[in-house]
């Protein structure tokens, strides 16, 4: 842990909605991890590099928010793919909808004395 | 391991793998093969020998601290099982509670990510039935020494017993004694210090 991160508001939020920020890239479909952790990390701000989206994927995969399934790939050796499981869409949808209110929440107090 | 470029996946993975210090092995397996897989996949679109492009790759993918710090951090939302705690108890001395309980602990101990392998074979292996076997063991010399000690009637009879005691060389049996009662013990506090560290 580095210290004095853990007081970084933006350090906490961002470790906060990585989670669902992945679920939802898996909403559409499945994916293999090479490539979210490459649009997670070139999406900028969410996460520290592509490498930290792999413990990620590991927690949601213990939480069985996700799973995985091996394929073949027509290059190289093949590919662990991640999608959704059931439990994992419908804490998405849970958190979608949260967000949104949160976010209505302190927008309007950020901006509330303008 | 030839390629310098080899040579610069494998230190990363070495660094990372030293960072994730007390993640339990099958977690810290599959992070290290997707980081490895990942990489594998990245220099695809690259010369083997190309440097530059290996170390973008590395830089991509973050410090193996940061990395670490992920997945560290998260262990506690692993939850270990609450049965944890009781696990060195039980194969310390579950022996006592009907026979069984060592037996629980171990199966306990087996299915919890909190422990590595070799501290599973360890606590298997040393020493079965935890302190049961020298309590069995005391009771069975205790027995032979007092055989001696109504054989030999008036005031010698202390000296008689602790020399018949045990038929093979004491010393022998008093290391086998102190092993079987130790093992456990220092077993089932390395168990707890894992369990406290997780």
């Amino acid at each position: 842990m580095v210290a004095g991160e853990d007081r970084d508001p933006v350090a906490q939020l961002r470790r906060g909605v990585a989670e669902p920020c992945v679920l939802a890239l898996l909403r559409a479909g499945e994916r293999y991890g090479f490539d979210l952790a490459r649009e997670l990390a070139g999406v900028g701000g969410l996460v520290a590099g592509e490498g930290t989206v792999y413990p990620l994927l590991a927690r949601l995969r213990r939480r069985q928010l996700v799973e995985t399934t091996w394929k073949e790939s027509a290059q190289g050796p093949p590919r662990r793919y991640y999608r959704l499981t059931a439990k994992g869409k419908a804490e998405l949808d849970a958190f979608v909808e949260q967000w949104r209110q949160f976010r209505f929440t302190v927008d309007a107090v950020l901006e509330g004395d303008r | 391991m030839s390629t310098r470029t080899d040579r610069g996946v494998a230190d990363y993975l070495e660094r990372l793998d030293d960072c994730l210090g007390t993640l339990p092995g099958a977690t810290r397996r599959q992070l290290l093969e997707e980081i490895a897989e990942h990489i594998v996949e990245a220099r695809q679109a690259l010369d083997p020998e190309d440097e530059v492009g290996l170390l973008a790759i590395l830089d991509a993918l973050g410090d193996p601290e940061a990395i670490a710090e992920e997945a560290l951090g998260a262990a506690p939302i692993t939850a270990a099982p609450r049965s944890d705690v009781v696990v060195p108890w039980l194969v310390l001395l579950g022996g006592f509670v009907f026979g069984v309980g060592w037996l629980v602990g171990i199966i306990l101990l087996w299915s919890s990510a909190t422990w590595r392998l070799r501290d599973k074979l360890l606590a298997t292996l040393v020493v079965p039935g935890g302190l049961l076997l020298p309590v069995l063991l005391l009771g069975m010399g205790g027995a032979a020494s007092a055989c001696t000690g109504s054989g030999g009637p008036g005031l010698p009879t202390v000296t008689h017993c602790s020399t018949h005691g045990f038929v093979l060389p004491l010393p022998l049996g008093i290391a086998a004694l102190l092993v079987t009662v130790l093992g456990p013990i220092l077993v089932a506090v390395h168990l707890d210090r894992v369990r406290r560290r997780a």
